[in-house]
Parts: structure tokens; C-alpha cells; sequence
């Protein structure tokens, strides 16, 4: 039993102390984390663009140009896998680009963007169609009811589902060895080939990984809780 | 003050209106019944264009508000609508409700439509429930502010489309005491409703659609007493 002990220390030691190992992996969780955040924003920003190009309608009800533009967007980042988006952005479209996160936050927010369209456009949609008719009967414009009345309520109804699109992301950056970044999962994965023990550093990794979407988890919760306010009854 | 010709409107292969033409003086209480599916509320929710018709046209005030050119939000600030599902905002209290549109339509201060707010509040008895959600009232409590959100904009006409359908039955009659209550006070009314007692107490014409067409228009007491065609007479004798 204490030789066994002895052992699992002697692993942990090597794989996280020797060396100032753990450095290594928080810098690993750094470039992760910038990746996923900044790539977050950045989805956010494209998928709420898409999620209102999908909704407008011209006047006779028939679909615009920029619907138009936009489903194609869909249809192509969803239909093809993220790792290879990655790689034609860092190989093909940015092969000349010194500075990979960058690139990293490009592609995985322009993938982010096309799913949270859908999250969006479901949300304003899940918003019944009353509350725009009450806005419009009382001489507000469609962009005043949409800032003021649809828009609150449909953020309600999004952020669980973006939460979830959050945490996907933020786990889907461990592909980012593809193109020789060095985030959580590589680091982890370097130290393994280097001291000949798999088991602590990637159990460690997927500790961390499991540790900051916990927490992530938890404040979204607590925001969530807040915004349901006005429906306490 | 509407005058409406020829009024059409078709959804999909669906005749709903089959050529309506009215025409509603300052001050009339318009009530119109009939069966559904009749169009009365394609008909009332063509007024104020939430519904565009197909053909035919609509004038408010001397604007023809079925040309495209004319600014319908201009001109559904002076007619204030009620709905069936009240369809009070969600998100906002009871005061942000009646103030939002007076405020960011800068018809009125922040101040000046609070107060105004509070006032109306006060009539319909509500005036403890700024503070609140549309999700902490009663179904007769949120028709009551929604009629209150309405008169905030000073509207000229107000159009009411089966205001108390929705409502528990001992619900009912708060929100049509409010109703009548406008009534008295000179508004002019348009209400699609089944309620027979009040079209018979406050309406100062009758309308019965049916298939998409005014039937039959006359006083209350005509209406009711002395209806003139198959079809109304049948529809009485069910509902009455």
C-alpha cells in the first residue's frame, strides 16, 4: 500500500512539479482559454449578424438576398469539420500569418458564429408573436419593439443553449495541436511523450478542463437566474 | 373618421374577406359578433394594418393608410389596439409597459407619462401594481392594463378584438365595466366580442359578419329584437 503511494507521488511529482511542469500547463490553459473566449465574442458577434439576415423578409414575404447569404454560411461551416476549417485557415488562407491564436480565434469563430445563428434566430422566433403585434398597434417601429420588447426575452431564451455552445467550443480548441499551437490538451500531451507517463497529465488536463466549465456552468447559472426575474410569479 | 371600401383579404387559398365596406363616425361604439371564422377579426385587425389587405382601402381621417407610402406608425399612434391574449411585455413592469411607447415615441417625458401612467392605473384600480410583471397579474388585472397601455397614447379610436375571451368568466366583467366606463367617456369603438350584453348595452350599432361580408348592421334594439336575415337569426338563437 505505501509503495503504491509512493509511486502515484513520484508520477504526480514528475508529471506536474519537476521542471515547474505546471507552468506548462497553465500556459496551455492561457492560449486555450484566449482562444475560446475570443472566438466566443467573436461567434456571438457573426451568428447574431446571421440569425437577423435569416429573419428578414422582404415586403411580399419572400426571402431576402442576405437570407439567402446567409443559409449558404450555414450550410457550409456546419457541413464541414472544424479541424479542417482550422487547417485551410492556417495552411491555405493564412499560411503567411506568424501569429496562430489569431488565427485560431478567426476560425473557430466564424465556425462558432454559424450555430449560435440558429440559437439566435430560434430565440427570437420562441418569442410569441403578440408581443411584436402589441408594440407595432402602439406606433413603435419594428427595430423599437425588436430593441425593446423582443430582443430582451429572446436573450432569456438563448443563453442556455449558448452556455452549451460556449462549453462546446471551449473543449473543440484542443484541436488546435493540428497547427502546432500549444494549448491545454498539447501541453498535456507533450509532458506524456516526455517523461513516459500518460496517465497524470492527461488525467490533470481533463481535471482542468472539467474544473473551468464547472465554474463557467455555475455563473451562467447564476446569470440565468437573474434574467428570469420578470417571470416570478 | 375610418372609412373602409371594398375590403379584401385572401391568406394562402383562404376568402377570408369578401368585400367589406364601413364607414365609422367620431364617437360610435361599433360591435361586431358573429360566428368564427366569420373574418370579424381579419376584419378589425385590418384597421390598423396588422393585417395588410389583399385589395380594397382603408382611410383614418382623411389618410388613405393603405397606400404604402403612407408612415403607419404615424398613424397607429392614435389607434390604440387590445387583444385577445393581452399580450403585455414580458420583460417590462406594469409602469414600463403603459410608458414605453408615450416616451420613446417622444410624446410625453419619462415623468410626465409616469405620472399619466398612474392616473390611468388609478381608474381601472390598478395603481398598486406598477411595480409588478405582466406574469404576477390575473388574466382580468393584465386586460385592464392593456387597455391602460393603450390609452396612454391618447389613441382616437380604440379596437378591441374579443377582449374577454380569454378570461375566466368571473373575470369578465372587470374588464367590460372598464370597457363601458370608455365607453361613456366619448371614445370610439371598435369591439369584436361575443359578449351579446354588451353589444346590446353599449354598442350604438351592430355589425353580424359572416363568410367574410357585414350581413347586417342596425341599432341594438333592432339587432336583437326584430334581426332580418336567416342566417342572423339562427346565430342569435344559438348564442342568446
Amino acid at each position: 500500500m505505501q509503495a503504491w503511494f509512493e509511486k502515484v507521488a513520484r508520477m504526480f511529482k514528475t508529471a506536474f512539479i519537476t521542471g515547474d511542469r505546471w507552468k506548462l500547463y497553465l500556459e496551455g490553459l492561457g492560449v486555450t482559454l484566449q482562444i475560446a473566449v475570443f472566438a466566443a465574442i467573436l461567434g456571438m458577434l457573426i451568428g447574431t449578424v446571421l440569425a437577423f439576415m435569416k429573419l428578414s423578409v422582404r415586403r411580399n414575404g419572400k426571402r431576402t438576398i442576405l437570407a439567402v447569404i446567409a443559409n449558404i454560411y450555414i450550410d457550409i461551416i456546419r457541413g464541414t469539420p472544424s479541424v479542417l476549417q482550422l487547417m485551410i485557415m492556417w495552411f491555405i488562407i493564412f499560411s503567411s500569418a506568424k501569429n496562430g491564436v489569431v488565427v485560431a480565434v478567426l476560425s473557430f469563430g466564424i465556425n462558432s458564429g454559424a450555430y449560435v445563428a440558429e440559437i439566435v434566430r430560434a430565440g427570437i422566433l420562441a418569442v410569441d408573436k403578440g408581443q411584436m403585434e402589441a408594440g407595432r398597434s402602439l406606433g413603435l417601429s419594428k427595430a423599437q419593439t425588436m430593441i425593446y420588447v423582443i430582443i430582451p426575452q429572446a436573450v432569456k431564451n438563448v443563453l442556455p443553449p449558448i452556455g452549451n455552445e460556449f462549453i462546446v467550443l471551449l473543449k473543440e480548441t484542443a484541436i488546435v495541436g493540428y497547427v502546432s499551437l500549444t494549448d491545454l490538451t498539447r501541453a498535456a500531451n507533450q509532458i506524456a511523450s516526455r517523461t513516459y507517463d500518460a496517465f497524470m497529465p492527461l488525467i490533470g488536463a481533463a481535471v482542468i478542463y472539467f474544473v473551468v466549465i464547472k465554474i463557467l456552468t455555475v455563473l451562467l447559472g447564476i446569470l440565468e437566474g437573474r434574467l428570469r426575474k420578470s417571470d416570478n410569479r | 373618421m375610418i372609412i373602409v371600401e371594398k375590403l379584401h383579404k385572401t391568406f394562402e387559398d383562404n376568402h377570408v374577406l369578401r368585400g367589406v365596406s364601413y364607414h365609422v363616425h367620431q364617437g360610435e361604439k361599433i360591435v361586431i359578433v358573429g360566428p368564427s371564422g366569420s373574418g370579424k377579426s381579419t376584419f378589425l385587425r385590418c384597421l390598423n394594418l396588422l393585417e395588410i389587405p389583399s385589395s380594397g382601402d382603408i382611410w383614418f381621417e382623411g389618410t388613405r393608410i393603405t397606400d404604402p407610402k403612407t408612415d403607419i406608425d404615424k398613424i397607429r399612434e392614435h389607434m390604440g389596439m387590445v387583444f385577445q391574449n393581452f399580450n403585455l411585455f414580458n420583460n417590462l413592469t406594469i409602469m414600463e409597459n403603459i410608458t414605453l411607447a408615450p416616451v420613446k415615441l417622444k410624446i410625453m417625458g419619462k415623468e410626465e407619462a409616469g405620472e399619466n401612467a398612474l392616473k390611468l392605473l388609478e381608474r381601472v384600480g390598478l395603481k398598486e401594481k406598477a411595480d409588478a410583471y405582466p406574469s404576477q397579474l390575473s388574466g382580468g388585472q393584465k386586460q385592464r392594463v392593456a387597455i391602460v397601455r393603450s390609452l396612454a397614447m391618447n389613441p382616437k379610436v380604440m379596437l378591441f378584438d374579443e377582449p374577454t375571451s380569454a378570461l375566466d368568466p368571473e373575470m369578465v366583467g372587470e374588464v367590460l365595466e372598464v370597457m363601458k366606463g370608455l365607453a361613456e367617456s366619448g371614445m370610439t369603438m371598435v369591439v369584436v366580442t361575443h359578449e351579446m350584453g354588451f353589444a346590446r348595452e353599449v354598442g350604438t350599432k351592430v355589425l353580424f359578419m359572416d363568410e367574410g361580408i357585414i350581413m347586417e348592421e342596425n341599432t341594438p334594439q333592432e339587432f336583437f329584437g326584430n334581426p332580418q336575415s336567416p342566417r342572423l337569426q339562427e346565430f342569435l338563437s344559438k348564442v342568446l
